[in-house]
């Protein structure tokens, strides 16, 4: 057994191993040869960009995934984890990106399911146990809560619960902070030290580099699924970190080109219905990108939904130059001069079994241009604004003929961009447009959503990421619980949006 | 702009993208196809025949002579325009398991077109019934239809419940309305509507081979493989047609892209209740030239059997309608020739679309997971997140990592 | 007796009831491990063919003579009902065909299957067995049998199955709810991928759910047949199978609604099939086609009424694409 690296760690042998591991899935090599190390009682930062491949290695830990090759040793032993049971069974637990969590369980249901003790249910003893546990680790948690009750900070409490339950020694979280406000993440860490002393090992998947740089002890580099470097937070920086994430230096700016900023384009007043709105106003005005910074939850999707008119509205008015959108059909509004990314590219924006050229089309196949007046569609015009839209807009693709499903991530959301902003709206509304993107293709969305302020136009950005919002709008509001709580410019600190963010400002505008 | 790997060359309209579904679609239904022939052949070895001459006497029987392919045809005939109206609705994402119902309020309301517009000519009746038949599939579909846009109810069962209503309300239309009271006297008449005019039945189509008028093969045949073309033409090459499977496949994306589901449904629907309504034009026009009491049942279900064979494609299904027609035609060869039981050919049929849709399935995974290979070798994937939640494959769902690895302009964060 | 046509109604209810309950039942189980199964007609309809040929069989032909052997009878009902849901099981939770053409192709099948069994149980007839069959000794409910006016004849000659069926309300219960198995089995039809990454596997229990629904919709079908009416008849399942379904819809998937539903159901299908009770309602004038409609007409406008307030397991349609095996 090698022990690495003695200097400031704490040399105690690896808990486990992860060498020389490879995975591949259809047309992608997600993990080539890659060696990880484990130690008890450290927390280990594993970093990389979108498609590194951090969380499928640990997926494979996790027995999720079969390795392709290579082995895994825990505790010195050679292991085969064939399945999430097989990794629990040796103190590895993991709490997905995504919680899987049981809505309509309590609690106590969903941490004792599978571990039940016995053939027939003793919740009330269970729920004891559970109290314990979350004592412990000072977590808050209700036993007998309804998940779909909980706020998704407690939502994460309990999956962590569900692998402490288990006598995990190994803790995997994967992107934990994502979806937590900055109080919830400090919470976070401070049970994570407690873990922490406590002998346990976390491996803390995430790529905001400060966080990792202020929780970690140790951090490993993915890129295109290669480990290319390991350290410590007190050996290098943030903008270490992220050029070798990326290869390259990234020092990365963008021009904000300057544009007089017109008359306002798009006006909302007191926008509410269905629970998550709640008296929404703001304005967008010609040449201006507004952002809307918020954690997840808050009423964005809603917002951009109720702009697009994909909801009903129970207050409030919305107006494009004058028009009134509210109450009317999606075909209605985007005639009038709105263009739609959506936070769901798969749910909202492609038709993944239908073609790329089927693609192209939607929304527009109701257009002289590319069909008959009795229906017949136009499909050589159709596959010219397709092949027209896939050259500008450099989506790689070996043909317009497949079917979306086969286009990657970045791949699909600028084929969206390129029929979207085709139209030339007036108003573009991106909701999180760049989620799930490498860096090649965040530079690319950014640099069309900076054209389209160039030419004049309106973008309402909506994002849950500050560095999106900061490096793009023009003004920035915060939404919280369905309303506006703040308004700042882009000088504006970033403590004192993430406060708007958590509603403790009342419209200030700086 | 994008500052990432050379531009690879412009879009080719590839020959391959329509060409190698069609193939895996094709292996599927012959590998199902060997599938349900290797079960039976064990049967008739369990009944001490030999598969050899079971199966060829079954294709003899439908093959062999003219007379064979007449009765084939015959039988193929209602079933194309019942697996047509399914594979309509499930281009749009619904069952009509309905098409059962919709025949017999058709028939109903194209005898009552035959008795009461009797006295127009032929060459305007005919036509005249057919719409009147195709009307009253419409109004039935349109029923369930209706109640799924307005309040979410699910077609299967309003379909299904409406079946048995409509049995009930043709057994009324034959006991009422309808009742054929002008026996000669003497004589003791099945419970049946009038005979319908001279002029008003569709001719027979067989006499032109020197197939047997028995096989009642009509030109009702050439009015399905046409209305097979029509659908294709539908459902690939019009607005309606994209509207639809947009909204089967995709709601949410077709919703965001301006269609309305409500109203794309429901005119599916009703497309494919006129389809149904033609599934029983056959047996009152061509055969018996009346209701009878004891119709044909039973078209609309063999008719979902028989989308599934035909991958709910148009041109398929006129294939698998001929298909179900020679195996059903081989019936009789049974009968007569055989110790095996002619409820064999039944079990065949069953095996065969259970294991139809089962090759299927795995075809469409392996091709999409082949597609997915070829993207990711043309590099064209280099930019996927890894797989998502619990393993499903690049391409199909992202995994939402953010990646802002980078600073904005002005150092900001603390 | 002036209540002795309601009371026959309600009597025959009871009969319909415990065919849609215990169907009903079979589809609660499938639906909550997340498989939905539209099949269930047609795996009554094997449990009619078998359940009819297992009672004759069991009894006189291997002589158990009674109360074994038309009990036996209707058990074989429930095991062909339960191998036939194998197939669905298989087609939907191994190769993940879409739940509802799976149903479809099941019901297809069963027909001729039904036919080709019969072929083979009865002598050649393919399309009926004869009538006579032995069933369970009809019995009555002490107490509430000799009510007054004529109402005591609902609770007379019942067959013991239609008691049964009503308790089986209390194990369903203590199953779903009081036991591990229930916990994972109704974690596999809300959340299947939570299930899996505990390790308990989705595959094992949605083959148990989907079993359990032939188990169940054959035993119904059985009583059908060998208990109910004596004989077996292709289509005697009458669309049941479908009503069952829609009861458990708007029951909210929980087997004490569906308690009532079931019941509901079964009532309307008991007024066509007793013309004196159409008398006594004024509706004589009415012809009886339209009175069969009653049934069929019901569940339509429950289904359509109720469809938006009811809360199916969330992830019951949707295909498991887990990988990993058991």
């Amino acid at each position: 057994m090698n022990e690495r690296d003695g200097a400031g760690g704490n040399g105690s042998p690896p808990l486990a191993e992860l060498d020389q591991i490879t995975k591949r899935f259809p047309g992608i090599l997600a993990n080539d040869e890659v060696s990880l190390e484990l130690r008890p009682g450290e927390v280990h930062a594993l970093i990389g960009e979108n498609g590194a491949g951090k969380s499928t290695l640990m997926r494979v830990l996790y027995g999720i995934y079969p390795a392709d090759g290579g082995t895994i040793r825990v505790r010195g032993d050679e292991v085969k984890i064939a399945s999430p049971r097989d990794a629990i069974a040796l103190g590895i637990g993991m709490v997905h990106q995504h919680f899987v969590l049981v809505d309509p369980f309590t609690v106590t249901e969903n941490i004792i399911l599978g571990e039940e003790g016995g053939p027939v249910l003793d919740i009330d003893e269970a729920g004891k146990k559970v109290a314990e546990l979350a004592d412990q680790y000072g977590f808050r948690v209700n036993p007998s809560a309804r998940v779909e009750d909980l706020s998704v900070g407690e939502e994460q409490r309990v999956e962590i619960l569900k692998a402490l339950y288990r006598g995990v020694e190994i803790l995997i979280l994967d992107e934990p902070t994502a979806v937590l406000t900055p109080a919830e993440t400090k919470d976070l860490f401070g049970n994570l030290r407690k873990l922490r002393e406590a002998g346990r090992t976390i491996v803390f998947i995430s790529h905001k580099l400060d966080e990792v740089l202020e929780i970690a002890d140790r951090i490993t580099v993915l890129r295109r699924g290669r480990v290319v470097g390991e350290t410590r937070p007190a050996e290098t920086s943030k903008a270490k970190l992220a050029e070798m994430m990326v290869g390259r230096p990234v020092l990365f700016r963008l021009e904000k080109p300057q544009v007089k900023i017109g008359e306002p384009v798009l006006r909302v007043q007191d926008l509410s219905g269905e629970g998550k709105l709640n008296g929404v106003s703001l304005q967008v005005r010609a040449g201006e990108i507004l952002g809307v910074a918020g954690v997840e939850g808050n009423g964005q999707r809603e917002l951009a939904e109720a702009l697009i008119g994909l909801r009903k509205l129970e207050g409030g008015t919305i107006e494009l130059e004058g028009e009134n959108l509210a109450g009317r059909t999606v075909e209605e509004i985007r005639n009038i001069g709105v263009g739609y990314i959506p936070e769901d590219r798969h749910g909202q924006g492609l038709v993944l079994d239908m073609t790329l050229w089927e693609n192209s089309v939607l929304g527009r196949q109701d257009d002289p241009e590319f069909s008959t007046r009795f229906g017949v569609l136009l499909i050589r015009k159709i596959k010219e604004l397709a092949a027209r839209l896939v050259k500008l807009f450099d989506v790689r693709t070996r043909s317009i003929d497949v079917n979306a499903s086969t286009l990657s991530g970045g791949n699909q959301q600028k084929l969206i961009l390129a029929r979207e902003l085709e139209t030339d709206p007036k108003l573009l509304i991106a909701a999180q447009p760049t989620r799930g993107l490498d860096v090649g293709a965040i530079e690319f969305v950014w640099t069309q959503i900076l054209e389209q302020k160039a030419a004049g136009r309106a973008v309402l950005l909506i994002s849950a990421e500050l560095d999106e919002i900061y490096a793009l709008s023009d003004r920035i509001v915060t939404l919280y619980e369905g309303t506006i709580t703040g308004e700042f410019s882009p000088d504006a600190a970033p403590e004192q949006v993430g406060l708007g963010m958590l509603g403790r400002v009342k419209k200030e505008v700086a | 702009m994008s500052g990432g790997v050379a531009v690879t060359d412009p879009p080719v309209t590839a020959r391959a993208s329509w060409f190698e579904p069609l193939v895996g679609q094709l292996l599927a239904l012959l590998a199902s196809l060997a599938i349900a022939v290797v079960f039976g052949s064990a049967l008739i070895v369990a009944y001490g025949e030999s598969p050899i001459e079971v199966y060829s006497s079954i294709l003899d029987a439908s093959l062999g002579k003219a007379d064979g392919i007449g009765y084939v045809l015959a039988i193929a005939t209602p079933l194309i325009f019942s697996a047509l109206a399914v594979a309509v609705c499930f281009k749009a994402g619904m069952f009509n398991i309905g098409v059962e119902g919709q025949y017999l309020v058709a028939m109903v309301t194209a005898a009552w077109a035959e008795i009461e517009l009797g006295f127009l000519p032929g060459p305007i009746l005919v036509p005249t019934v057919l719409i009147a038949a195709m009307l009253g599939g419409m109004v039935w579909a349109a029923i369930p239809a209706i109640l799924k846009v307005k309040t979410g109810a699910h077609e299967v069962v309003t379909t299904i419940m409406l079946n048995g209503i409509a049995v009930s309300l043709l057994a009324w239309a034959i006991n009422f309305p309808l009742k054929f009271t002008d026996a000669p006297p003497g004589q003791n008449v099945d419970l049946r509507t009038d005979p319908f005019p001279e002029q008003g039945l569709v001719g027979d189509l067989g006499k032109m081979f020197g197939i047997t008028p028995g096989a009642h093969l009509s030109w009702l045949l050439f009015l399905a493989i046409g209305a097979a073309g029509i659908v294709w033409f539908l459902i690939r090459r019009t607005r309606l047609g994209y509207d639809a499977r947009a909204v089967g496949t995709s709601p949410g994306s077709a919703k965001a892209g301006g269609v309305s589901i409500g109203a794309t449904q429901l005119k599916l629907f009703l497309i494919s209740g006129a389809l149904a309504g033609l599934v029983g034009m056959q047996q009152i026009l061509a055969d018996r030239g009346h209701l009878p009491q004891n119709y044909i049942v039973a078209l609309g279900f063999t008719g979902i059997a028989v989308a599934f064979l035909g991958q709910n494609n148009a041109i398929g299904i006129v294939f698998a309608a001929i298909l179900w027609g020679i195996l059903s035609r081989g019936e009789v060869a049974l009968q007569i020739q055989s110790e095996v039981p002619r409820e064999f050919i039944i079990i065949l049929q069953g095996i065969l679309i259970l294991s139809v849709v089962i090759t299927y399935q795995i075809a469409k995974r392996r091709l999409a997971a082949r597609q997915l290979q070829r993207a990711g070798e043309a590099g064209a994937l280099e930019d996927s997140a890894g797989p998502g939640d619990a393993g499903s494959p690049p391409g199909s769902e992202p995994e939402p990592e953010g990646s802002k690895a980078f600073q904005p302009a002005d150092e900001r964060e603390g | 007796m002036p209540f002795t046509d309601i009371a026959v109604a309600v009597q025959i209810s009871f009969t319909y009831f415990t065919i849609i309950y215990l169907t009903g039942l079979g589809g609660l189980f499938s639906e909550r491990s997340g498989i939905v199964n539209i099949g269930l007609e047609g795996l009554m309809i094997i449990g009619t063919v078998t359940g009819a040929f297992g009672a004759r069989f069991f009894t006189d032909t291997m002589e158990l003579g009674q109360p074994w052997g038309p009990v036996v009878g209707l058990l074989f009902g429930a095991l062909c009902g339960a191998l036939f849901a194998g197939v669905h099981a298989l087609a939907t939770v191994s190769f993940r065909v879409d739940h509802i053409v799976s149903g479809v192709v099941i019901n297809l099948v069963a027909v001729g299957l039904a036919r080709f069994l019969s072929s083979a149980f009865f002598d050649g007839q393919s399309t009926q067995s004869d009538p006579g069959g032995p069933h369970l000794a009809r019995l009555d409910i002490p107490g509430l049998a000799s009510l007054p006016s004529g109402l005591g004849r609902a609770f007379q000659g019942l067959s013991p199955v239609v008691l049964i069926a009503a308790l089986m309300v209390i194990p369903v219960w203590f199953a779903l709810n009081r036991l591990r198995w229930g916990l994972r089995l109704r974690s596999c039809g809300e959340n299947p991928e939570a299930t899996r990454s505990l390790g308990v596997s989705v595959t094992l229990y949605r083959y148990q759910g989907v079993m359990l629904s032939g188990a169940f919709a054959g035993m119904s079908g059985a009583f059908l047949a060998a208990e109910h009416i004596g004989n077996w008849r292709e289509g005697q399942t009458l669309g049941l199978g479908f009503i069952s379904l829609a009861a458990l819809i708007i029951s909210n998937w929980s087997p004490i609604r569906l308690m009532f539903f079931a019941w509901l159901f079964g009532f309307a299908f008991g007024i066509p099939l007793r013309p004196g009770l159409t008398d006594i309602w004024a509706i004589r004038d009415v012809p009886e086609q339209f009175i069969r409609m009653i049934p069929y007409v019901v569940t339509i406008v429950a289904i359509a009424g109720f469809v938006g307030r009811v809360r199916p397991p969330a992830a019951a349609g949707r295909a498991y694409e887990g990988g990993g095996g058991p």
